[in-house]
């Protein structure tokens, strides 16, 4: 009847408790993997262009220009709600040869009586372009401020990699939209 | 019933007609206070841009009257009481779609369904105990479980293959002289803007139930300021939200975008037909997510340019001069766009 | 496929010792019996259920016809017990959210996952692998009671401020910014700290699960024999484990930015809204088979019982699961198609999510094979077990449907959407329950239910809900968006067909509650075995109800001779 004999409790506490330890670490790692998520997220964003994450470029980057190959680019601009200041582009589109360095100048004023700090998201449109559109220069690397009525022009110096041509996923990207959204920076440094 | 509609109108009348704020396009204003004359709804406003346009190098852009009011015809764009399927469509993805689901999707997984329903009758009957009492202890069949592995594999990829196709189609970026307008999803309206024609941003509010009433437009449906396109050319759309997500979604049209605050989405699409087609936000944004529909009036396109025109913006490849024209009528509609863009905050506000 | 020796359990030596059971108050708050944290489970999921159900009720009497006609009596009664103004028109919109909100989270955190996996798990996991009881007991306990606190946090935040009117509104989603800057106040903070306590609670039990099912089973009870329940909550206790601390990173990240100034999914401070939905779906697509696989291995057992067959396909029908639960990790953004995702991405997530179909397509086809050439007698719990495996087909091939991104594109956020995860969940694991209450109410109680009130009860819930969710069909595929408090007149009709199945289903719950209350005054006195040869597994060779401490010597799982 008795073909095996149970493992004594003691034994089996034991395991029990090497088992439960074992899960719990387990349990751990995925909580530390939620949070990890943050960072690896941006990162894989930057590396792949997923949600239309742009690239950015040192000042001294040389490009080869493919001459015959144009894109339109367009701007866009948004402000959040209740930031006193007005943000649009010079020109709404732009066209460019691909490859080459353009610089694009958006304007921005301060539309109250006290100074007012602001950075901006960003992302390009298709999502598939994100990993082409370089920036070398961008107001949006830094924190910007405004004095009350202050109107500012800002450069955007950036170049569309000329490997967009040759991919499948790129083939019908004739257009690609660059959108800034600016968000008020409280003094301490803190987005609101 | 009667009453209860009556009551509900009042409720809904109230919220709504206070937030048709000073935003929206004097045409607009005009639209919803003169229902009845909705044809000629536009004439002041264009009257009115025309004279604070007279300074302008090209006052021409800033005379042309709107086209009137289009009435929506019953079942097109809208669904249909008690329909049991997907809206008719009007654009070539929404057609392609539309077939997958139809033609393909939907005879599928009924034959599935039908099927599985039909051998557990057969089994109910066969095998039920007083027709069987010896049960067999058959527990395994390799060819048999190989068989309903396999199957299903091959079914989903004939599902599979057009599937991505459609995919591939739907989410084709849309040509460089596609029109452009940026949507914008507010809490809890919707604001459309013209970049290239220089139309700055309008606001887009639900119609209170009596004015939808009047108008002849389905209620919850029905908006102040449609959201005017071309029939028959390419168009995209630049999506965002300003406070928390939305979702800009059109069934007659296949379109459904997310309105994501801080980024930018784009879709493009093509309306095949003049027409009226409605939506509403598809993505919970808080306490009046049912109360921001979407309403598309698609013109011809001689109509259309006549309509940008009227807006005091300009088409394609008009001389820049045209551009004084815009800020004018800006001024002059007592719409500043920007000013919308700097204070929608307090304008929501103002709503409740 | 096994024979089972358990003489022992009618040892008379033990019958003392195996029922002294301990007073009220230390046996029913301190408990550390499988048996009865496994029924105080299930009384807490069936009160939490009649809550959410009860949420349902007024949704759909609000739905009945167009217009809003209740809600703002609603919330002038919320309003007026806490004190308040009457409400506004939005405050009373701001209601539909929060009973919205409540009803999804009730239903699935506290009522399917308790009944489920604390109630039938609890009860049967440690009897069906031969083990006197879990692997730690007192965890157990704590277990349950977390859910107490994480409950009243629920119920408690409808009564405080949570943007524009009380309560959370924020859809059992919580998708930011709408949970983060769209919702001042602590409503939603009470919701997300319900959470991470209903969450913390599920983890432990997890960890009981796994460790009871690894180390407790009796000897010869290996892996491959365990029956199919035991199967169905070991993965679901793995994709707990898994998929939960992800959500408690999720919601603790949303938490510190609504409190303490971070920026995770703020695009203000360089943050992404979306990467909280995809946490949050990363563990919310695992969670829609925790709710479902142990509905899978009770319909398997009962399937079995009363076609007096053995599981066809047994092994296929294990790993299947196994394969759901390893899928299922790796296909969350379907339910993120509209976001804006780059169209690779989307080909992807509908190719992977068609996948599943073909596990769960092995399953159906394994269920009707073990019925086939089967002797089958239709008791209630039969009865329920063949109307999941039918519904739960229905719900699964609009899962298909929806896995084309393209075809998501009209109908995602729409009520064709509610049809196929109700179809799924309020007929799939919901009639699963209902198999497995009918299945095992002898064993748990000692008394047979009412036959006649039992397959009452299935006829007309099955009439009600059908005619509840079917129609939603209609209503998204017109393109009814869902979480609308009010919706045009052509969405009428069939609102008001889904309302009239309300009704019919709440009649069937009233049947199943006279049912329950009859049986366990009146009922006829349980066999150990009421169901006959079919019934193969170890809960059946106990007496009914088992005694406190079943298997105390082990009971030893020998080799069939025609296995």
């Amino acid at each position: 009847m008795m073909a095996t004999l149970p493992p004594s409790p003691f034994d089996r506490d034991r395991r029990n408790r090497r088992t439960m330890a074992a899960m719990f670490v387990v349990g751990l790692a995925m909580l530390a993997l939620g949070f990890a998520s943050v960072p690896l997220y941006r990162i894989f964003c930057e590396q792949t262009g997923f949600g239309g994450t742009t690239q950015r470029a040192a000042a001294d980057v040389q490009v080869r220009e493919a001459t015959g190959h144009s894109m339109s680019i367009r701007f866009d601009s948004n402000v959040q709600p209740g930031m006193p200041w007005q943000f649009h582009p010079e020109q709404p589109t732009q066209t460019v040869t691909v490859g080459a360095r353009s610089m694009a100048i958006f304007i921005a004023k301060n539309m109250s009586d006290k100074p007012v700090s602001g950075t901006a998201s960003f992302n390009v449109t298709p999502t598939q372009a994100g990993a082409y559109f370089t920036k070398i220069q961008c107001f949006c690397f830094t924190q910007q401020t405004l004095q009350p009525g202050q109107e500012v022009r800002m450069p955007v110096l950036y170049y569309v990699d000329p490997k967009i041509i040759d991919d499948p996923d790129n083939k019908d990207t004739q257009q690609i939209t660059l959108s800034y959204t600016f968000y008020p920076v409280e003094q301490d440094g803190k987005a609101s | 019933m009667k009453v209860k509609s009556l009551v509900l109108a009042g409720l809904l009348a109230f919220a709504p007609a206070m937030a048709m704020n000073n935003m929206a396009l004097a045409q607009d204003n005009a639209a919803a206070a003169a229902p009845v004359e909705s044809a000629n709804a536009a004439a002041p406003a264009a009257e009115e841009a025309a004279n604070a346009a007279e300074a302008a190098p090209d006052a021409k852009a800033a005379t042309v009257a709107a086209p009137p009011r289009m009435k929506p015809t019953e079942g097109v764009g809208m669904p249909s009481p008690g329909e049991i399927t997907l809206q008719e469509q009007f654009s070539p993805t929404g057609h392609t779609a539309r077939w997958l689901h139809d033609v393909l999707l939907l005879p599928i997984i009924t034959i599935i369904s039908i099927f599985v329903l039909l051998l557990m009758i057969f089994v109910m009957i066969r095998f039920r105990r007083a027709a069987n009492p010896n049960p067999s202890k058959t527990a395994h069949n390799t060819l048999i479980e190989v068989l309903w592995t396999v199957v299903p594999v091959l079914i989903l990829l004939v599902i599979a293959v057009p599937s991505i196709g459609l995919l591939a189609d739907q989410y084709k970026p849309a040509p460089k002289d596609a029109l452009t307008v940026k949507v914008t999803g507010y809490q809890w309206y919707w604001g459309y803007e013209y970049p290239d024609a220089g139309i700055p941003e309008f606001v887009s509010n639900l119609l209170p139930p009596e004015k939808a009433l009047e108008n002849g437009e389905p209620n919850l449906l029905a908006v102040d300021n449609r959201l005017v396109l071309p029939a028959g050319r390419p168009i995209k759309l630049i999506i965002t939200g300003a406070d928390v997500i939305h979702s800009f979604a059109i069934p007659s049209l296949w379109v459904k975008m997310d309105a994501v605050p801080g980024r930018l989405n784009e879709k493009s699409f093509t309306i095949e037909k003049p027409g009226v087609y409605y939506g509403q936000c598809s993505e919970l944004c808080g306490a009046r997510h049912g109360f921001m529909p979407i309403a598309i009036e698609a013109l011809p396109p001689a109509q259309f340019d006549q309509w940008v025109l009227s807006q005091g913006g300009k088409l394609p490849g008009a001389a820049p001069a045209a551009t004084a024209a815009p800020a004018a009528t800006a001024d002059a509609a007592k719409a500043p766009a920007k000013t919308a863009q700097a204070a929608p905050q307090g304008a929501a506000s103002a709503k409740l | 496929m096994t024979t089972i020796t358990a003489d022992h359990a009618h040892d008379h030596a033990h019958d003392h010792d195996a029922d002294h059971k301990p007073a009220f108050f230390q046996r029913w708050f301190m408990s550390t019996n499988h048996k009865d944290i496994g029924t105080l489970y299930l009384i807490f999921a069936i009160f939490a259920g009649v809550v959410g159900g009860a949420i349902s009720g007024l949704m759909r009497v609000e739905l009945a016809q167009p217009g809003i006609q209740y809600l703002q009596g609603w919330a002038n009664i919320q309003h007026s017990l806490m004190g308040a103004e009457p409400a506004s028109l939005d405050q009373a919109y701001h209601l539909w959210n929060a009973l919205i909100t409540a009803h999804g989270l009730i239903m699935v955190f506290f009522m399917v996952m308790p009944a489920i996996i604390g109630g039938f798990g609890n009860w049967f996991v440690p009897i069906m692998i031969g083990a006197p009881d879990m692997a730690f007991p007192r965890m157990n306990n704590i277990s349950f009671w977390l859910l107490i606190p994480a409950f009243l946090l629920l119920l408690g935040s409808a009564f405080v401020p949570g943007g524009t009117g009380y309560g959370a509104g924020t859809g059992w989603t919580v998708y930011a910014p709408l949970s983060t800057s769209g919702s001042a106040g602590p409503a939603v903070d009470m919701a997300i700290l319900s959470l991470h306590i209903a969450g913390a609670g599920s983890i432990l039990g997890a960890v009981n699960f796994i460790t009871t099912i690894f180390n407790m089973r009796a000897p010869g009870m290996t892996l491959h024999k365990m029956p199919l329940f035991v199967w169905s909550v070991l993965v679901t206790a793995f994709l707990l484990l898994l998929a939960l601390p992800v959500l408690a990173a999720a919601i603790t990240m949303l938490l510190t930015d609504r409190n303490f100034g971070t920026t995770f999914y703020d695009a203000a401070g360089g943050g992404d809204p979306e990467l909280y939905q995809h946490l949050f779906w990363f563990f919310g697509h695992p969670e829609v088979y925790i709710m479902i696989l142990p509905g899978f291995g009770i319909v398997s057992q009962i399937v079995s019982t009363f076609s007096r067959k053995p599981v066809f396909g047994y092994l296929g029908m294990a790993y299947a699961m196994v394969a759901i639960g390893v899928v299922g990790f790796v296909v969350w953004a379907h339910h993120m198609f509209t976001t804006g995702m780059s169209v690779n991405v989307k080909m992807y997530f509908t190719a992977a999510t068609m996948v599943i179909a073909v596990p769960t397509g092995i399953k159906i086809f394994s269920w009707i094979a073990t019925m086939w050439g089967g002797s089958m007698s239709f008791k209630t719990p039969m009865v329920w077990a063949l109307g999941f495996i039918f519904m739960f087909t229905v719900g699964g091939v609009t899962g298909v449907v929806l896995a084309n991104g393209g075809v998501d594109d009209v109908l995602h956020d729409t009520y064709y959407v509610v049809a196929h995860f109700h179809y799924v969940l309020s007929l799939g694991a919901v009639f699963s329950l209902f198999a497995g209450f009918y299945y095992w109410f002898p064993k748990m109680s000692g008394r047979m239910y009412n036959e006649f009130l039992g397959q009452l009860h299935f006829w007309v819930f099955f009439v009600g809900v059908n005619l509840l969710f079917f129609p939603m069909h209609f209503l998204g595929l017109s393109g009814m968006p869902r979480r609308y408090p009010d919706y045009p007149e052509a969405f009428a009709k069939w609102n008001g067909v889904a309302s009239l199945g309300y009704e019919i289903m709440a009649v069937g719950m009233v049947i199943f509650f006279i049912n329950v209350f009859w049986s366990l005054a009146a009922g006829r006195k349980a066999a150990g075995n009421p169901w006959g040869e079919g019934a193969t597994t170890l809960e059946w060779t106990l007496s009914s109800p088992p005694p406190f401490h079943q298997f105390e010597t082990l009971p030893v799982i020998e080799d069939a001779p025609h296995h």
